[in-house]
């Protein structure tokens, strides 16, 4: 619990202090003060039972754990010295008001006193220092990581890219995944995170499992995650970067080593490729998006009429030169900028509520056609900018930053949902 | 162009409160024309007097806190329920970039100035600031900036980058509108008002000091100023530099934010927070200087410690330099940066907590009476800590990689600066407002105005920790309940701002029942407050001159060392004088050839020239040569123009004619 209740506390007791010593015809003042302290501490006790997902007090992981090692003290020492200046104050205002007393003696201060008084928040810094200290160089401490994954920020979308390097091919990362908005992490591990960002400036934050960091153009920082036990973790990306800031989210899932493997194993399948006579629905819906959506989006393993693979350019289309990669859209369970729901309310809640041991089963089993929130997504293609902010008008070049509307039909949405639904 | 005591000759007396008025230059010589006898609006628009331009700097600002307030009541509009509808993403982003400028850049620091240029010369016992047409100068400047940046509302749209205007999110590809231009010219332009007011009262402060006042003498009040002007010398170059590259970058193709072209962006975050740290203590300075002044008024005792206050001051506006980064914790810098920057933010919390120390100790064992200065000052006291406390938990840097970027450093920096820099500018209104206007404000509307201000802000900032520390980032234009449960929270702040907005209407009504009434209430007398420093020894308000003779000053706190006298046999204080005896002995002893500065034309055509300036770095280059020519023009015009108008254009000396100035004269 944090000790800032206790703080506005106080400073409720000062403030009746104060009034009860001002002046008596504000008396009424003092009733409505008390019954809204009072008031105020039953609400917080109130909001403290629900869990918020991003409480930065509720650590899941090593490194959130060290850094609330280190705040639980320091907020406490803050109020402990916050109670001892208001008490002080307080007294001051009782003991000292004007009672028709003589003019006191016109003392310039006592600097044996006031040495005394500068030493001892200096000595409470100094020690606060020595514990910050260590944690800073421990938190910055990479040497132990034993996956990487480059996580680049655009607007307003986070790109998670697993490259196949001799430490993640141990994690049976045979070829490079490319993903977005969740990133899928094996539990007990130290991941590192090797930021940057394709346009403006962004910052990657798990609070459960570390502070953040940003990600900044044109350069590499590394951050480090690690999550102690399965779990389905939110973040938030903390830098301004634009129109949809408060719209670029991202989740962390930790998965067991078994439950891991497995989603390595599909992330690296490709999708079906139809055959251009083939008139299902689904064959109909690939068509659809390879017409409408893979300027931009890649979709691993699909093919041109022509029998040559189908490469997305999202870099002649988007200033940021990136559009997520669509290859296993149905095995997560957000989109756009992981801002909205693919599961639908029922299955979302499935989703973030399983126990720990539950929720890799869950994940895994991605979006289930009687789970799909057809109606945001359905809407996102009809009129995307409608329902997240994004400029769209073209720069010079005719780039946009974020999706269009693209004018599609009735007829075509509906196509390309079925075919999306095909990409787990 | 400092105020020259020549020609000294016996110049008009006219009729007056006993005093020698002020002298204008009746007719002007040579090829420039200066304004002559200016009465009325074109006495305040071509002043030089030090007074009328504070209460300028005042009236103006405060116009600018009611805009910034209702930009601040836009958000938490917004933020008052999940998924708020008020405002579109670009218009919040826009307000909350708004909301900061003008809080910092059009209120606070120009009504400390307000302040600064009211009371300093008071304080000091001078007659004027050094340089009285470069204050003028910098009055019209800020004004002139200070619009310019809000003209862009209706010229296209805002400036929508927050007010820190990080790169390269703020270069011309990211933010198409001309609202980062208006901003960034703008600033440039209150930038050079900032930094001529400066230089000018820092060799006030250093030259203009009455007989007698040492440094170790000079009021707290005018100590923090001062502190506050080198701050400002050396801070206002970095944004300075800052701005031009943004402003290059965006209107003249600069590449200094351009990635591509191998750019860094964090250029960008270290000369905006090199500036920006120290700018914290420009506006947090004064405030401490107005209630180090007001708690030892109302407690009837010096300032504890008032040379630990003063070094220590000195001391935050040095160390103030090496702490910028931990604005920057979570950009990338490595461990050893973040060790150091660390390390000295906890370090710079020392000197602060020495001021919290001092004043607590000023009211210890003193005679506390309770006006609403004073419930100002203690308020800011409280208020101030917890923001301090605040600060202490995330100078720890591991922790503030959880909290920066969430509400929790909202909070923070609200209790710092409105329960610190605007309670304290409040302290500042009720007590020197006698002086200035000589009527004194209503206690029962300032005691509402307080209690509804404490309310209000504990209100709207105090669940602030709870949403941050619940993970709420700021600067979202909308928050979900999915992440962060938050809503009681955000309806209780937003619910807050009407306590807030009342508390502001209370301080307006006051000041209109106030100037308004005839009741004897409002009257006051010549030392309402039985204070201690200078600029309580001349009139209310003070004459043109300030002070008929200069005093020579023996002890800090003269004018209450010249009232009461301690009894050496029984140590009892005793008062000793009033402060009517003392106002009659100096004008007993007025100085007959007081000299003022004249007024002029020319600091007005000066700053005009900068906004023509910026609008042709806008929309058209050939007004940038425009406005350079106005410029030019207009210096060359001060330049010839004599700081004081020569004898031959006086009056003859007019013959006294009450019996105050006979008294004068005899």
């Amino acid at each position: 619990m944090s000790p800032l209740p206790d703080m506005n506390h106080e400073d409720h007791t000062m403030n009746d202090h104060e009034e009860a010593s001002v002046s008596r015809n504000v008396r009424p003042w003092r009733r409505a003060v008390k019954a809204a302290g009072l008031l105020a501490g039953v609400a917080f006790l109130a909001s403290c039972a629900r869990n918020s997902p991003q409480d930065t007090w509720k650590p899941k992981g090593e490194n959130a754990q060290k850094i609330d090692d280190l705040q639980r003290p320091v907020f406490l020492v803050a109020g402990i010295v916050g109670l001892i200046v208001v008490i002080a104050v307080s007294y001051a205002i009782f003991r000292f008001r004007d009672r028709g007393q003589a003019i006191p003696k016109q003392t310039h201060g006592k600097p044996a006193l006031e040495i005394v008084l500068t030493i001892i928040p200096f000595v409470i810094l100094a020690t606060i220092g020595v514990f910050t200290a260590r944690s800073i160089i421990d938190l910055a401490d990479t040497d132990g990581c034993e996956m990487t994954v480059n996580v680049t920020g655009q607007q307003w979308w986070w790109e998670y890219d697993y490259p196949a390097t001799p430490a993640n091919q141990k994690w049976g990362i045979e070829k490079p995944i490319v993903t977005s908005g969740e990133l899928v992490i094996p539990v007990g591990t130290c991941v590192l995170l090797r930021q940057t960002s394709r346009d403006v400036i962004h910052s990657y934050w798990i609070p459960a499992l570390n502070g953040k960091k940003d990600a900044v153009p044109g350069r590499v920082h590394e951050n480090k995650l690690h999550a102690d036990e399965p779990g389905y973790y939110s973040g938030q990306c903390t830098e301004f970067c634009g129109l949809s800031h408060a719209n670029m989210r991202q989740w962390a899932i930790a998965l067991s080593a078994e439950d891991f493997a497995k989603w390595v194993e599909d992330q690296q399948r490709d999708v079906v490729a139809y055959a251009e006579d083939d008139t299902s629905p689904e064959a109909e819906g690939y068509r659809a998006f390879r017409q409408n959506c893979s300027r931009c989006h890649q979709v691993n393993g699909m093919k041109n009429a022509d029998g040559t693979p189908t490469i997305a350019a999202p870099e002649n289309n988007i200033v940021a030169g990136a559009a997520p990669n669509l290859t296993h859209i149905m095995s997560r369970s957000r989109f756009a900028g992981a801002t909205y729901q693919l599961l639908n309310d029922k299955c979302n809640e499935r989703l973030i509520k399983a126990a720990s041991d539950q929720v890799g089963a869950i994940y895994l089993e991605g979006v289930d056609p009687d789970c799909l929130n057809r109606k945001d997504l359905e809407q996102w293609l009809r009129n995307s900018p409608e329902m997240k902010p994004m400029y769209v008008k073209p720069d010079e070049q005719g780039r946009l930053r974020g999706m269009p509307n693209l004018g599609l039909s009735e007829d075509q949405i509906d196509s390309i949902v079925t075919y999306l639904q095909t990409l787990k | 162009m400092a105020i020259v005591e020549q020609p000294r000759t016996d110049i008009a007396l006219p009729a007056g409160a006993g005093a020698p008025a002020v002298i204008t230059p009746k007719e002007a010589k040579g090829m420039f024309a200066r304004p002559v006898q200016p009465e009325g609006w074109r006495d305040w628009l071509f002043t030089v007097d030090h007074k009328k331009i504070g209460i300028m700097y005042g009236v103006a600002s405060f116009v600018f806190f009611i805009i910034g307030g209702i930009e601040a009541g836009l958000i938490r509009l917004q933020l008052a329920a999940p998924n708020g509808k008020v405002l579109s993403a670009d218009q919040y982003n826009q307000m909350f970039t708004m909301h900061a400028t003008t809080m910092v850049f059009l209120f606070v620091m120009p009504m400390a100035s307000a302040f600064a240029n009211y009371f300093v010369p008071l304080q000091i016992g001078a007659r004027d600031v050094a340089f009285p047409r470069i204050n003028a100068f910098g009055l019209w400047t800020w004004l002139l900036g200070a619009i310019f940046v809000n003209l862009s509302w209706f010229l296209g749209g805002s400036a929508d980058g927050g007010w820190f205007m990080y790169a390269p999110n703020s270069t011309r590809m990211f933010s198409p509108t001309n609202g980062v231009d208006f901003w960034a010219l703008g600033l440039q332009i209150t930038g050079i008002a900032s930094l001529t007011s400066a230089i000018n009262l820092i060799v006030t402060c250093i030259n203009m000091r009455a007989p007698g006042m040492s440094l170790f003498k000079m009021p707290i009040f005018t100590w923090m100023i001062m502190v506050v002007q080198f701050l400002l010398v050396f801070a206002m170059p970095v944004i300075t530099v800052a701005l031009f590259l943004l402003s290059f970058s965006r209107s003249f193709g600069g590449a200094f934010f351009d990635v591509k072209q191998g750019a860094d962006p964090l250029l960008w975050q270290h000369l905006f927070w090199i500036f920006g740290h120290p700018e914290v203590y420009i506006l947090i300075l004064p405030s401490f200087g107005i209630v180090s002044e007001v708690l030892p008024v109302f407690s009837r005792k010096p300032l504890f410690g008032y040379k630990f206050v003063a070094i220590s001051g000195a001391a935050i506006g040095f160390v103030g330099w090496g702490v910028w980064a931990h604005h920057m914790f979570a950009s990338g810098l490595g461990p050893i940066s973040v060790l150091v920057f660390s390390m000295a933010t906890m370090m710079i919390a020392v000197p602060t907590g020495v001021k919290i120390i001092n004043w607590t100790m000023t009211m210890w064992g003193g005679k506390l009476t309770f006006t609403t200065a004073m419930l100002f000052s203690i308020g800011l006291i409280v208020e101030f800590t917890i923001g301090g406390l605040s600060g202490v938990t995330h100078a720890v840097a591991p922790s503030d990689t959880q909290q920066t970027d969430t509400y929790y450093i909202v909070a923070h920096f609200h209790y710092v600066l409105f329960g610190g820099a605007i309670f304290g500018l409040f302290a500042g209104f009720y007590y020197w407002w006698p002086k200035m206007f000589n009527r004194k404000l209503d206690e029962r509307w300032g005691k509402a105005n307080f209690w509804l201000m404490v309310i209000g802000m504990n209100m709207t900032f105090g669940p602030m920790h709870i949403i941050g520390l619940q993970g709420q980032p700021r600067r979202m234009y909308q928050f979900d309940e999915a992440n962060v449960h938050t809503r009681f929270w955000n309806a209780v702040s937003s619910i807050g701002v009407i306590f807030l907005t009342l508390g502001i209407l209370a301080f307006i009504v006051n000041i209109v029942i106030t100037h308004r009434s005839k009741h004897p209430r409002y009257q006051t007398t010549l030392d309402p407050w039985d204070a201690r420093s200078l600029e309580w020894m001349t009139t209310n308000p003070p004459k043109a001159h300030n002070f008929d003779a200069i005093p020579t000053v023996h002890e800090l706190d003269e004018f209450f060392h010249r009232k009461y006298a301690e009894d050496h046999a029984t140590g009892e204080i005793r008062q000793v004088a009033t402060a009517e005896d003392i106002m009659a002995e100096q004008e007993a002893h007025a100085e007959k050839n007081i000299h003022l500065p004249s007024p002029s034309y020319w600091p007005l055509v000066v700053s005009f020239s900068l906004p023509i300036i910026g609008f042709g770095v806008i929309y058209n280059h050939i007004l940038i040569a425009v406005g350079g020519v106005v410029a030019i023009l207009g210096i060359f015009g001060w330049c010839m123009e004599p700081s004081v108008a020569p004898a031959e254009d006086y009056e003859p000396p007019a013959a006294p004619t009450d019996g105050a100035t006979k008294e004068l004269t005899a």
